[in-house]
Order: C-alpha cells, then sequence, then structure tokens
C-alpha cells in the first residue's frame, strides 16, 4: 500500500470516529445537543437531518471505492459547522472543543479529497491534465 | 441574424461564474439572519466558487474550463454520455458501428430463441453495391440436404483428424481480453453445441478447459504457455498442451484483422495477477505481442514452422492471416507446393474484424476486407490446383446467416466469429472492451461487473444462437438449391460491380518473384 494511501486511511479513520460518536449524542438527544440546535433553529428535524448526513458520509469514509464521496460530504457538512460556530453557537466552553473538533473533521476530509482527488469524477480529468503540464 | 433572442453562451458564462460567489454570500447571509437552513446553499456555493476559481485560475490543461469555468465543464459532461444518448435516442437502427442494432438484435433473438420475421420490407438500403444469393428456382428440400461434415487433417491422413458437424467455430478470444465468466459461458456453451472453440493467444487457457469443449489452441507471435524467455517457441511445452484431450487443433496467428502487421495488445488496465502468471509478463505495462513470429521471416521458414508444429503437436494445425499482399501470399503457397506441406486449414480475417484492441489507425485503415481477401485466397490455391490439401475458414463480422453464406459461397468452409457470440452472451456495443469496464461483464475482470453474467443462462444463449444459425443457414442452403455447403460456388452471389468485390484493380506485385503468373497481374 502507498504511503499516501494509509494517511489517506488514518484521516478517514479520524473523521468517521468523531462523526460517529457524535451521531450518539445527537440521536440520543443529548440536552447539550438540542441546546447547540435548538440556539442555530434546526431542532429537531435539523439535528436528525444532520445526523443522517454524517452517518452516510461516516459510512462512505469507511470502503475505499466511496471514501473521497464520504470526504467531500463531510467536509460539506463540517464547513456548515464551522460557519454556525462563528455566527450563531459560539466557542464558550464545551462548544469550543466541539468546534475544534468540526475543524479537525474539516482537516481530515480535506486530506482525504486531496490524497484522493484522482477518484472525482470530472474533476480528476482537469487535474490530470494540469498536473501532467 | 436573430441574435436578440439567442442565448449567448459567453455571457451565461460569465454570468454564472459571477452568480456563484454572490449566492454564496446571499445563502450565508439568509442562514445567519433567517435559517439555518439557508447554510445547506451557502456550503454548496462555497465549495463551487472554490472549484471554479480552481478551473478558471489554477487548471491550465483544458482551454474551455480555464475561459468558462464550470459552464465550461457542462461541456464534456454532455459529451461524455454522447455515446450513450445516440446509442439509446438518436442513432437510427442501420447506422451504429460495428454493428448496427438491426444486426445486433438478429443475434439477441437468435440466442434468446425468439422469432425474428420482419415485415414490410428490408431496412437496409437495397442499392447496387450489396451482395445477395442467387438462389434457385428449385430448392432442396430439407430431407434431401446432406448432414454437414468437415474433418480437419484428412488430406495428410493424420492419426488425429479431428471432425466438426457444425459449420460454426468461436474465434479467437483469450481469458484476458475475456473475463472468467465470458469465458466458461462461451466454451461451455460450445461443449452444448457441439462446436470448437478457439482460446485466443493467452497462454495456458486454463478457464477454456474448465468446461470441457472442443479447443483449438492459438499460438500467438508471443507464443504464450509456450515460449521460450527470447520468444521463440518452447517445443516441450508445446507437446504438453497439445497432449491434454481437450485440444484437438493448433492455430498459428501469423495477423490478425483488427491489427494486420501488428501483435496482440493486452491493455495493463486488464491485468491481473493472474494472467501475468499465465502469460509469463509483468503486469505494470501494457502486454504487447511482437507483430510476427521469430521463426516466420520469410515464405521457406514459415512453412517449415508449419510442419514443425505439425510434427510436434501431431494435431491438425492451421494458420490465421488477415490478407495482406496477394502476391506475398502466392508466394508462400507456392513455396507450400515445392515443400509439399502444407497447413491443415487457412483461416482468413478480414480486416472488418476484432475484438482485440489495437490501435485507431490500424483498426481502420490496414488490412483487406474479408470477402475480396477471401476470393483471392480461394482464387490463388485453386490456381496452384492445391484448393483440396487444406480447408478454409473465414472470419471478420459473420454475425449474421446471409453473410456467413456470402463467405461460404466464396469458399470457405466453415465460419469463425467472436463478435457474433459475445453479442449472443449480451454485449451491447458499449465499445469498451479495453478499459475493464465493460457493463456487461463480458470484457472485464471486475467481479462486481461480472456477477450479472450468469454462466448457465449465457451458455444457453450460446446454443440458441448456434441452432438458429444452422437453421436459417439450412434455409438458405435450399433455397439456393443445394443440398451441402460444399455445393456453394461463386456463382451462387449476385456480385454488383459496385461491390467491393467487384472493386479489385490489378495490383503490381514487385516483391512477388512470380508476378508474372500472378491472376491478379
Amino acid at each position: 500500500m502507498k504511503p499516501s494511501i494509509i494517511i489517506s486511511w488514518i484521516a478517514q479513520l479520524v473523521a468517521v470516529v468523531i462523526m460517529g460518536q457524535s451521531l450518539y449524542f445527537k440521536f440520543t438527544a443529548h440536552p447539550a445537543s438540542v441546546a447547540i440546535f435548538t440556539d442555530i433553529g434546526m431542532e429537531p428535524y435539523g439535528r436528525i437531518l444532520i445526523g443522517v448526513i454524517e452517518l452516510i458520509a461516516c459510512l462512505l469514509l469507511l470502503r475505499s471505492s466511496s471514501a473521497h464521496y464520504g470526504a467531500l460530504l463531510g467536509l460539506g457538512t463540517m464547513a456548515g459547522a464551522v460557519v454556525g460556530h462563528f455566527t450563531q453557537i459560539g466557542w464558550d466552553g464545551e462548544r469550543g472543543e466541539l468546534g475544534i473538533l468540526a475543524l479537525v473533521v474539516l482537516a481530515s476530509c480535506a486530506i482525504v479529497l486531496y490524497i484522493r482527488r484522482m477518484d472525482l469524477p470530472f474533476i480528476s480529468h482537469a487535474l490530470k491534465e494540469s498536473e501532467k503540464g | 441574424m436573430s441574435a436578440k433572442i439567442a442565448i449567448d453562451l459567453h455571457k451565461l458564462a460569465k454570468t454564472v461564474n459571477i452568480a456563484i460567489p454572490t449566492l454564496a454570500v446571499l445563502f450565508f447571509l439568509a442562514g445567519w439572519k433567517l435559517s439555518f437552513y439557508f447554510h445547506f446553499g451557502t456550503v454548496t456555493f462555497i465549495l463551487l466558487t472554490l472549484l471554479n476559481l480552481f478551473y478558471t485560475r489554477i487548471q491550465s490543461g483544458h482551454t474551455l474550463l480555464r475561459n468558462f469555468g464550470i459552464m465550461g465543464q457542462a461541456r464534456y459532461m454532455m459529451e461524455s454520455i454522447g455515446p450513450e444518448l445516440r446509442q439509446y435516442f438518436f442513432a437510427n437502427d442501420t447506422e451504429e458501428r460495428p454493428f448496427d442494432r438491426n444486426a445486433r438484435s438478429e443475434v439477441y433473438r437468435k440466442a434468446k430463441n425468439i422469432d425474428s420475421a420482419a415485415s414490410f420490407g428490408s431496412q437496409n438500403e437495397f442499392d447496387e453495391t450489396e451482395i445477395k444469393i442467387r438462389h434457385s428456382m428449385y430448392p432442396v428440400l430439407h430431407s434431401e440436404q446432406v448432414p454437414f461434415s468437415l474433418t480437419f487433417g484428412e488430406e495428410r491422413g493424420i492419426e488425429n483428424a479431428y471432425t466438426v458437424k457444425r459449420p460454426f467455430i468461436i474465434s479467437a478470444m483469450s481469458y484476458g481480453a475475456l473475463g472468467e465468466h465470458a469465458v466458461r459461458a462461451l466454451a461451455r456453451g460450445a461443449r452444448q453445441a457441439g462446436i470448437p472453440m478457439n482460446t485466443g493467444e493467452g497462454g495456458h487457457p486454463k478457464y477454456h478447459l474448465m468446461e470441457g469443449c472442443d479447443l483449438i489452441f492459438q499460438l500467438g507471435t508471443a507464443k504464450f504457455g509456450a515460449r521460450n524467455e527470447d520468444g521463440t517457441l518452447d517445443d516441450s511445452k508445446l507437446a504438453a498442451l497439445a497432449s491434454q484431450d481437450s485440444i484437438k487443433m493448433v492455430e498459428i496467428k501469423l495477423s490478425q484483422g483488427a491489427k494486420p502487421g501488428k501483435g496482440g495488445l493486452l491493455p495493463k488496465e486488464k491485468i491481473t495477477d493472474e494472467i501475468a502468471e499465465l502469460r509469463g509478463v509483468s503486469k505494470d505495462k501494457d502486454v504487447l505481442s511482437p507483430p510476427f513470429h521469430p521463426e516466420c521471416v520469410g515464405p521457406q521458414n514459415t512453412v517449415s514452422f508449419i510442419k514443425r508444429v505439425q510434427d510436434l503437436t501431431k494435431l491438425p494445425v492451421g494458420i490465421k492471416l488477415c490478407l495482406g499482399r496477394p502476391a506475398q501470399f502466392e508466394e508462400l503457397v507456392v513455396e507450400m507446393l515445392t515443400q509439399n506441406i502444407f497447413p491443415d486449414w487457412i483461416t482468413v480475417d478480414g480486416a472488418e474484424g476484432g475484438t482485440g484492441a489495437a490501435p485507431k489507425a490500424f483498426i481502420d485503415g490496414v488490412g483487406m476486407p474479408l470477402y475480396p481477401a477471401l476470393k483471392l485466397v480461394n482464387d490463388i490455391l485453386t490456381k496452384h490446383g492445391v484448393r483440396d490439401r487444406l480447408k478454409l475458414l473465414a472470419s471478420g463480422k459473420l454475425i449474421s446467416p446471409e453473410k456467413q453464406m456470402v463467405a461460404l459461397c466464396l469458399g470457405a468452409d466453415a465460419i469463425y466469429s467472436a463478435r457474433g457470440f459475445m453479442l449472443a452472451l449480451g454485449c451491447i456495443q458499449a465499445l469498451q472492451c479495453g478499459n475493464n469496464t465493460c457493463p456487461i461483464g463480458i470484457t472485464t475482470h471486475d467481479p462486481e461487473l461480472q456477477r450479472g453474467l450468469d454462466i448457465a443462462v449465457k451458455s444457453t444463449r450460446v446454443v440458441n444462437y448456434v441452432d438458429n444459425l444452422e437453421h436459417d443457414l439450412e434455409e438458405l442452403l435450399s433455397a439456393a438449391g443445394c443440398r451441402s455447403t460444399r455445393e456453394l460456388s461463386y456463382d451462387h452471389l449476385f456480385v454488383p460491380v459496385g461491390a467491393n468485390l467487384g472493386a479489385m484493380p490489378p495490383q503490381s506485385s514487385s516483391t512477388s518473384s512470380s508476378s508474372s503468373s500472378s491472376i491478379f497481374a
């Protein structure tokens, strides 16, 4: 296995573990989670919706043939989370920790996406052409 | 010019490129002040903005993307599904290549045992260049027909002469070119239909052997399965292969219709560990066979090589070639006469032939098409009085009975087909044979794609196809007033002046010593 693929797998697992454990709080309606989603006006459906999206991202990240799609989905969701922290959620106490975790997942997904960029449909062709030159 | 109501694609692209980041900002504001749900849009448009920046500012391989960004991508996206759209909606039933929908559907119907009667006339253009069969005023009853039988090697009186009872042979397709499921479905079908199958030049025919059908082992120019390190023939390996019960004949491939003058090509996308082992090659680069056998560099040693393989294998041995310069072929025949050594058959492969991957210039532009080549070969053999010393096989798009009938009239004793049988397996002509992405799992080693190809079901299709071809051929034979295929001759054909058979101008044959006596000089 190429070193870059090993790095990708580490990043995938980091993203899956962090997103995965947050699902438990989302799906069991943990008070902290409910509080955050109440703050941004998405409780309860938004909480479930985001949970489902993250679950799909986790599952996609666990197969090498679909990891790039999982990373894309994870990247999008975490970008949303970071936007939330900067606008409505804030960074106080536990929320700051959650925000840092979101940034970690965002970075992990970006790494996976970069390493597996040639798997992406359409974009990979443009990448190939420019990397050749 | 009614330019005012036309869409200006340039302006549209520029507008879109401005709209994407603008929308990202607007969605952000809406997500912040109205509802967090708007941030789904924020994220999407931020990503699109980044992508667009990459296209227009960073990459430089594609001009359209650099000038127009994501909108330029639309062209590539739509172009990429063009072949499918054309096949589904826009191409008419007689214009696709290499096989139009009518021709393909005919094979599907035969393979699925569906009646293929049509009404209201032919869809072909009844112009004046199409070769037709001339029927007799006095057709022969089916009961009067003589069953087909063809014995290879009978001319030499060898012990292992091999008899086929039906005029069809599955043409050379290696494991490597085809996946395991396809090879096994064809081999099982061949066994059930009682016809032989050519192994192709894929080395030890592991999967062909699994189903117990009669096999013709093909010795390609790289001699996979029977090669020394330097690419010459390893006598003991070939003898060992030939001693296998299932291997009934050996075919030396001199050249091939898909790429006459070039050797075989197996793209590296399709080379698995197993294939590399069966062929004895590396899996990191395309496998290229040499364009000719190192043993065969002129008529004399080509004929000697045929003799060597005949002596070694004690089986009927044929040669396969795509006709290039007829004068060179005539030289070869003269040499056969001189040495009194003949192959047990000659396969004439038309330049239109080819399951194989090949450079486009060779697929499109090199070699003689089947009909004129077959006629020339038959004429040359007849002229030298040696037509009865060997059998003649024909291959090259012979997937329908009327085409096969024409080949039989032009001198063929039996018919080789590869793509006909691939279509019987369900090939949809996706043209991906070289990419390992065949959507029906025939020319791929991807287990997920092969999963859909059920060996038991598809082998029955092969049998049905053979049964129905034979039925149609018998009907055509009756109509032509013949009791067996041996009675067919050039006289049974209507060959218009514009047909390619009529378009063979005299050719100079500067390389030939016997040019003065050449029938086409």
